[in-house]
């Protein structure tokens, strides 16, 4: 075994997964896409927890080393009950994306109600008690991520606006966190490639000399349905709408029995990424729709794969 | 008597259709539809035609008296080719409508590219130069609509995301950037606005809210039907539904609303009150074939819409 060369650029933590439906303090079904923030050398991880009844809710891990995870024992945030987000929150609220900008920690996530999935963003101080800003989208619109500074004096976010079945990745622009604009086209789908049928963002980017590093899935549709993996795009760091690398392969695949078998069969799903001080990152991901998992590469790897300029 | 069963409050002009592909001075696909304004003593429809090549354009007509057009040789506003919104404009621009602001006019389109379909919004004074203003949407979004005027001081747009085929609204303090989306109108269950449902045109402020002439579609096994409906807004709360007619307010009848490119439709882009407000002179488009004029009584519409007592 030890000789077939590992194709798989993150290096999985022997313990994965991290988090499963058996550690959540309450019932539920499943556990899904984490996103982790270091805040003060402690980690935070804002999870995606799906109840029997099928709506999600968030739930809140806490660590000191970013492997093991100490939960709340209750939901930290819950559909809203009432006010002008009841009815796009009816089904549910899930993909939660934490980024701290100007010392405010904002969630971005997705409200689902009864007119579709629409983007969302929250503002919280203690990862307990989230204030909510609103609605930042029209429907269909998923996996939201909003830039850790602003470039250019603006807030700058990345979503997945579906047309026509093609899901791409977007960047938008703001001067207040409420009305965006300028939105253009970013990532799209290769024909051939692992990510051939649809792109979404997945962590927020991370700052780098060289640029934006952001971590995305691509989902290739098969025969036997969609292989989600995961890979590495590189923006302009002062003009994040220019893309100037992308990964010609996925720095991660299903491959263990935790990523292939699970409530939605092979699926990597990359959530977060936290930059280590020693240029270590730890990539959490969604496997299988069914466990919360964690692997690690350094920087510079990432930013030679995501350099290779193959788009 | 049992002619009036099926006829519509919207009664259509005798002279239909106003415009269509043989009053063209060029060879084109077809006529869809037509944004309508006026301007310095003119009735001005800016149309979609579909060129030869598949793609639309936007071409000026003018008419003293609102029924006799004539239409220019070359498009007002046609695809661009280089800058920041040629790749989205790439497979063509269409569906104008014009909002009278302050004077100025706004013209929301459609811009259609293998990205999708999105809303640009543009400017003009005089109809013959237009300047982009920008592209104000994501895909996959249709039907974008400027009310003439800021609602609690800000710019309001009524557009029609394609999941869920419902009217939304959003707000904007500069046209540029937009948010605080709501949900407007949802399609109906079994009603003839049953799957999908649009703005059609820019709203008119009355005693009884903003009027809106909508679309509705019903998919039927031989294909979608297109027809329209009217609704009054809240004033200063659009999102607020305060009546909606519960039968459509035209429906294709004649042979040029049945026959041509999308048959059984008809879809506007534009409507004119008359000067007295009593009256309002409906341009709408014909099976994607023509453009044709329908008229109705505002007391009728809000008779429709369960409004303005009898």
């Amino acid at each position: 075994m030890s000789d077939i060369p590992q194709p798989d650029i993150l290096q999985r933590f022997e313990q994965n997964p991290i988090i499963t439906a058996a550690d959540i303090p309450f019932t539920c079904n499943t556990v899904f896409n984490g996103s982790t923030v270091k805040i003060d050398g402690r980690y935070y991880i804002l999870l995606r927890v799906e109840g029997q009844h099928g709506h999600s809710v968030f739930a809140l891990g806490r660590s000191d080393d970013g492997y093991h995870f100490e939960m709340e024992p209750h939901p930290v945030m819950t559909p809203a009950a009432e006010g002008p987000m009841l009815r796009y929150e009816e089904a549910g609220i899930e993909d939660p994306r934490v980024t701290v900008l100007e010392g405010t920690i904002y969630v971005f996530y997705t409200a689902f109600g009864s007119y579709g999935a629409c983007m969302a963003v929250a503002t919280t101080e203690d990862f307990t008690s989230f204030e909510r800003i609103g609605l930042v989208s029209g429907p269909n619109n998923k996996d939201g991520v909003l830039f850790p500074r602003k470039v250019q004096g603006r807030y700058v976010r990345l979503d997945r606006p579906v047309a026509d079945d093609i899901g791409r990745i977007w960047i938008s622009f703001s001067e207040d966190l409420i009305h965006w604009g300028r939105s253009q086209a970013l990532i799209s789908p290769r024909e051939g490639h692992w990510d051939s049928y649809r792109v979404g963002a997945s962590t927020v980017p991370i700052e780098t000399e060289d640029g934006w590093l952001e971590i995305y899935h691509g989902i290739k549709m098969t025969s036997g349905g969609p292989i989600y993996r995961a890979g590495v795009a590189l923006l302009d760091k002062e003009n994040p709408a220019n893309l100037i690398g992308r990964s010609a392969i996925p720095i991660l695949a299903p491959r263990t029995e935790y990523e292939r078998i699970g409530d939605i069969n092979n699926v990597v799903y990359p959530s977060a990424a936290v930059l280590e001080p020693d240029g270590e990152v730890k990539v959490y991901y969604g496997a299988a729709d069914t466990y919360i998992c964690v692997a690690t590469t350094t920087l510079d790897e990432l930013i030679e794969i995501a350099g290779n300029r193959e788009y | 008597m049992p002619r009036k069963l099926h006829r519509n409050v919207v009664e259509r002009w005798k002279g239909n259709p106003v415009l269509g592909i043989g009053d063209l001075p060029f060879a084109a696909s077809d006529v869809h539809n037509a944004g309508a304004v006026r301007h310095e003593g003119q009735v001005i429809l800016l149309v979609t035609v579909e060129e030869l090549d598949g793609r639309c354009a936007i071409y000026r007509a003018r008419s003293r008296n609102g029924r006799d057009f004539r239409i220019d040789a070359q498009p007002m506003f046609a695809p661009i080719g280089e800058g920041p919104f040629a790749p989205y404009e790439r497979g063509g621009v269409r569906d104008a409508r014009v909002t009278r602001f302050d004077g100025a006019y706004y013209i929301t389109y459609l811009a259609s590219s293998h990205y999708g379909y999105r809303l640009g919004l543009a400017t003009t004074e005089d109809f013959t130069s237009v300047r982009r203003i920008a592209l104000i949407s994501e895909p996959d979004t249709k039907n974008g609509v400027l009310f003439p005027r800021k609602i609690n001081g800000k710019y309001a747009l009524l557009q029609r995301p394609q999941e869920g085929g419902s009217i939304w609204i959003s707000y904007s303090e500069d046209l540029v950037y937009w948010g605080e989306q709501e949900v407007v109108m949802t399609p109906r269950g079994g009603y003839w606005d049953y799957h999908r449902i649009g703005a059609s045109t820019v709203p008119i402020e009355t005693d009884s809210g903003w009027l809106v002439i909508y679309y509705g579609i019903k998919v039927m096994p031989g294909g979608p039907l297109f027809r329209l409906g009217a609704a009054f807004l809240g004033m200063e709360n659009p999102a607020e539904v305060r009546g909606r007619s519960n039968v459509p307010i035209l429906a294709p009848l004649e042979r040029y609303e049945r026959v041509g490119d999308v048959s059984n439709l008809v879809f506007s882009c534009g409507a004119l009150l008359s000067d007295d407000r009593t009256e309002l002179e409906i341009y709408y488009g014909a099976s994607d074939s023509c453009i044709a004029l329908g008229t109705v009584r505002m007391k009728a519409l809000e008779r429709i819409c369960n409004l303005g007592g009898s």
